[in-house]
């Protein structure tokens, strides 16, 4: 009991992450009909730019909201420079490339600089594990499922309430519609970016005193958050939480009941079939194409 | 020069650079490098297939080489297997994880290719670690036998001929696919999806025989670099492995003969030179590509092939003919056509809903072959939905289609288009990148008969229904008046001129009936006129013609039969003359109310030409 029990709570924790990334492929995604793959190291950077700012001095209070606007101020560069003008024509690929490219880049330039060893950052929500029935969990790893949960909920009000979401949501349903109504989907698309990297680097943050802070941690979670929102159909906030919470908990009982080897070749297997069964995804629609 | 007179000068000077590297007696190193690169090109040969012209991209390549290498390093060492047979069952393998991996694109494409050849990536990655009794671990396969072929034993002069043989086969599968009807059906999937299907072309069979051609190609690599380095690991075979495959395919210039070649030997020369680099090698590479992806996207032999056409061909004087070319023998092309007086096309209480919205709604109507049938109406009145019915675009919700005589309703697009129903469409959809030609003879792709084999190969009937079908897509470019653009790309075509091509591209099919949606929309006068007079041609030919059209005095004049459309229901049907005068017509266009007597009342007013749906 205890141990299934341990298995789903690391598992909600971990799915957490995937949430949280995955939701800014889905922001990215409704706003351009593409992402950026430097997503994991987004989220990597907000972790390790944090850790930086503390070891310098400042409190984490201050250095937190740093990081994630400094994240923020990414995204937006990578949409402006990186997406732009390689996403100009319906199913184009070259944003794919140049984001890896600048997602490689940043990674290795991190490892030089920042050195590759994961450092720790110190939260008193991750020193002592609270423990009941046999389990254990920091307060803090339970933050990230929570999160996420809450981090949709704004969203789907923003999406809903504010014109700007409004705006949003009109760009991602008929972008050349939205131009002419007078909405910007440049403009919204660079806002996109930066909020979706400003989600990411708070997941780095959040989950950077369990983990401890390091160049690598990125790169697989990018991927497997964007087959996450993927898996989901890219269609809606809730979908793409419940998929990333799901995956998280499913990789913990392989770790748990098959092994710790197995979980990543398991869970992609498990993603490549539901793409088979489903190729537009668990929660997608399918679009009906005008010709 | 031609395309085969480049491929054939490329290959010789390959070759003969090959021999004159072995008779400068490298060194040891400097021949494994050499092999090294061979290698990569092959790999690099394949991808450049699949994104250069199937369009689609592949980040697990690097976990397909590793596939071949695997298997075969597996085969020598734990069952003693021979170099040969190793290498072709690492070949098939590959091939075979290729169609599994590419299936679900079938149906979707781009982003989600990408994500499941990481993802196979990773997971490769992942049982390579771990599944040690099998791939050995993290320690690899060590001690990998050189084998012999035919009881020679392969020391490395032999193997290095051994290598460079398999990349010349490589070059000339690239070379026999792309110029191919395959490689045409990769193209035109690539560029117009719709198109493609509507000529017949299988997607799901397309894109699939383009992924397990690059899969088997990396397969083979694998296979030789395991016997090259005789131990192989999991290291060489990471997503950062699959990008730079990505980077070379690029660098060289994607959907060009030579560039993965240029670009492999180019990224294995620059690897050698970055590792003095040590930590930033990584992000060096990086850099690399995204300094490719922005100042030369074409790549180098796209870049230089550009300028070459810029500065150096000189453009021929090209005049547009007259169309239709009466002395084009379009029998020899089409066929005998239809005894007239049967039934081609019939529907019963057919039917088509989105979500609440009934935008076909009980519609029965039948259209008599070798006769030119209209469908007038006005916008949103369902018209052209009826013919993504008919067409296999839209599956019905409800009712029949008959199609001379055998029931078609539900079946996909391009099984419609083998069976003879060719379609042109609104916002005309070419395959924008390919010349006017290849344009045409891609929609001879469903009556070629001979097989991959023969394609690969170069069998003689290749040849035959090439020379055929070329010399026949040349008489239907000059029956729509386009002889002179024919090595033209489509895209650079002005508007009248594509919608022409379109035509000729649809005829290509052989088709007993021809959808023709909104043909005349932003044509001329003088045009449509000629437009009229190819459709009253064709329907001579004894091809049956459904017309969509909002130019009525065209509609009048051409069509044998209107049927009147509107919100979805049919609400007149008959002779032109019949419909004209229908009181129900009348008010569907024009609201009801006393008709004011004007100088011209006649229902020519009802022309919009233009007017999108």
């Amino acid at each position: 009991m205890g141990e299934i029990l341990q298995y789903l709570l690391t598992g909600l924790s971990l799915g957490g992450i995937y949430a949280l990334v995955a939701l800014g492929f889905f922001i990215m995604w409704e706003a351009t009909k593409a992402a950026n793959f430097t997503h994991g190291e987004v989220y990597m950077f907000g972790a390790v730019a944090t850790v930086v700012l503390v070891e310098r001095g400042l409190p984490f209070l201050i250095a937190a909201p740093i990081a994630i606007a400094a994240a923020a101020v990414i995204g937006a560069l990578i949409e402006r420079l990186l997406v732009r003008p390689f996403n100009k024509e319906p199913n184009a690929i070259g944003w794919m490339l140049t984001t890896i490219a600048a997602g490689i880049m940043i990674e290795s330039f991190a490892t030089i600089t920042y050195g590759p060893l994961g450092r720790p950052l110190h939260s008193p929500l991750a020193e002592h594990p609270i423990r009941f029935a046999g389990a254990g969990i920091y307060a803090q790893e339970m933050l990230l499922p929570i999160v996420a949960v809450m981090v949709m909920f704004g969203l789907e009000a923003f999406y809903r309430r504010t014109t700007l979401g409004r705006a949003m949501r009109a760009v991602a349903f008929n972008r050349t519609t939205a131009g002419l109504m007078g909405i910007n989907p440049n403009r919204i698309a660079l806002i996109a970016y930066a909020l979706a990297a400003a989600i990411g680097a708070l997941a780095g943050i959040l989950i950077a005193p369990v983990v401890q802070a390091a160049p690598a941690m990125g790169a697989l979670i990018g991927l497997k958050a964007f087959g996450v929102a993927i898996v989901a159909g890219i269609a809606n906030a809730r979908g793409v939480v419940i998929v990333g919470i799901c995956y998280g908990v499913i990789e913990k009982l392989i770790e748990g009941y098959i092994s710790t080897g197995a979980r990543n070749a398991v869970g992609f297997t498990l993603m490549i079939l539901v793409l088979l069964l489903f190729p537009q995804g668990i929660f997608g629609r399918r679009e009906v194409v005008k010709v | 020069m031609t395309a085969r007179q480049q491929f054939i000068a490329t290959l010789l000077l390959g070759v003969a650079f090959l021999i004159l590297f072995r008779q400068l007696e490298p060194s040891n190193y400097q021949i494994g490098l050499m092999m090294r690169c061979m290698i990569l090109m092959i790999v690099t040969i394949g991808l450049n297939i699949l994104i250069g012209h199937a369009g689609l991209v592949s980040l697990g390549q690097a976990a397909l080489y590793g596939l071949g290498a695997y298997v075969a390093a597996w085969l020598a060492v734990k069952q003693g297997v021979q170099f040969l047979p190793a290498v072709i069952a690492g070949v098939v393998v590959t091939g075979l994880f290729g169609a599994a991996l590419a299936y679900p694109t079938v149906r979707v494409r781009g982003v989600y290719l990408a994500v499941i050849t990481i993802a196979f990536g990773l997971v490769f990655q992942n049982i390579l670690v771990e599944w040690l009794p099998v791939t050995g671990g993290t320690q690899g396969l060590i001690g990998i036998p050189r084998g012999n072929v035919f009881g020679v034993s392969l020391t490395r002069p032999i193997y290095f001929s051994v290598v460079a043989g398999c990349l010349i086969i490589a070059f000339i599968i690239q070379y026999n696919v792309i110029h191919s009807r395959y490689g045409r059906a990769m193209r035109a999937t690539a560029q117009s999806e719709n198109a493609a299907k509507a000529l017949g072309i299988n997607l799901a069979a397309t894109r699939t025989l383009a992924f397990v051609i690059s899969a088997a190609l990396a397969g083979l690599a694998g296979g030789l670099y395991t016997f090259l380095n005789l131990f192989v690991n999991y290291e060489t075979f990471t997503f950062f492995h699959s990008v730079s495959f990505l980077l070379m395919v690029i660098l060289g210039g994607t959907g060009t003969l030579v560039g993965p070649v240029v670009g492999a030997s180019i990224l294995t020369y620059i690897a050698e030179i970055l590792q003095d680099l040590q930590e930033w090698q990584i992000f060096a590479y990086g850099f690399l590509l995204a300094a490719v992806m922005f100042v030369m996207p074409q790549g180098i032999v796209g870049t230089c092939g550009a300028l070459w056409e810029r500065f150096v061909v000189k453009s021929r004087g090209r005049e547009t003919h007259g169309w239709p070319d009466g002395s084009v023998a379009l029998a020899e092309i089409l066929g005998p056509g239809e005894e007239s007086k049967q039934i081609a096309l019939e529907t019963k209480a057919l039917t088509l809903r989105f979500g609440g919205l009934t935008a076909v709604d009980n519609v029965s109507l039948e259209v008599q072959s070798g006769t030119v049938h209209a469908l007038i109406g006005p916008n949103g009145a369902g018209k052209s939905s009826l013919l993504n019915l008919i067409s296999g675009f839209y599956v019905p919700s409800e009712g029949s289609i008959t199609f001379f005589g055998a029931g078609i309703a539900g079946l996909p697009s391009h099984e419609l288009a083998r069976r003879g129903i060719a379609r042109t469409f609104q916002n005309t959809e070419l395959f924008g990148q390919m010349t006017v030609l290849e344009n045409v003879l891609a929609g001879f792709h469903s009556h070629y008969r001979n097989t991959l084999a023969e394609t690969l190969l170069r069998l003689p009937r290749f040849g035959r229904e090439e020379s055929q079908f070329f010399s026949q897509a040349r008489q239907l470019l000059k029956f729509v008046g386009l002889s002179d653009f024919a090595e033209e790309e489509a895209r650079n075509l002005p508007f009248g001129h594509q919608r022409r091509l379109e035509i000729a591209r649809a005829l290509a099919l052989r088709p007993r009936m021809l959808l023709l949606d909104e043909p005349a929309a932003g044509l001329t006068h003088g045009e449509i006129e000629h437009l009229k007079k190819l459709i009253r041609l064709l329907a001579g030919h004894g091809i049956t013609v459904v017309l969509v059209e909002h130019h009525v005095e065209m509609v009048m004049t051409v069509s044998d039969h209107v049927t009147v459309l509107d919100y979805g229901r049919v609400i007149a049907s008959g002779s032109a003359a019949q419909v004209q005068k229908n009181a129900v017509v009348i008010e569907a266009y024009f609201g009801h109310g006393r008709v004011v007597p004007t100088r011209s009342p006649s229902p020519v007013l009802l022309d919009q030409p233009g007017a999108a749906e």
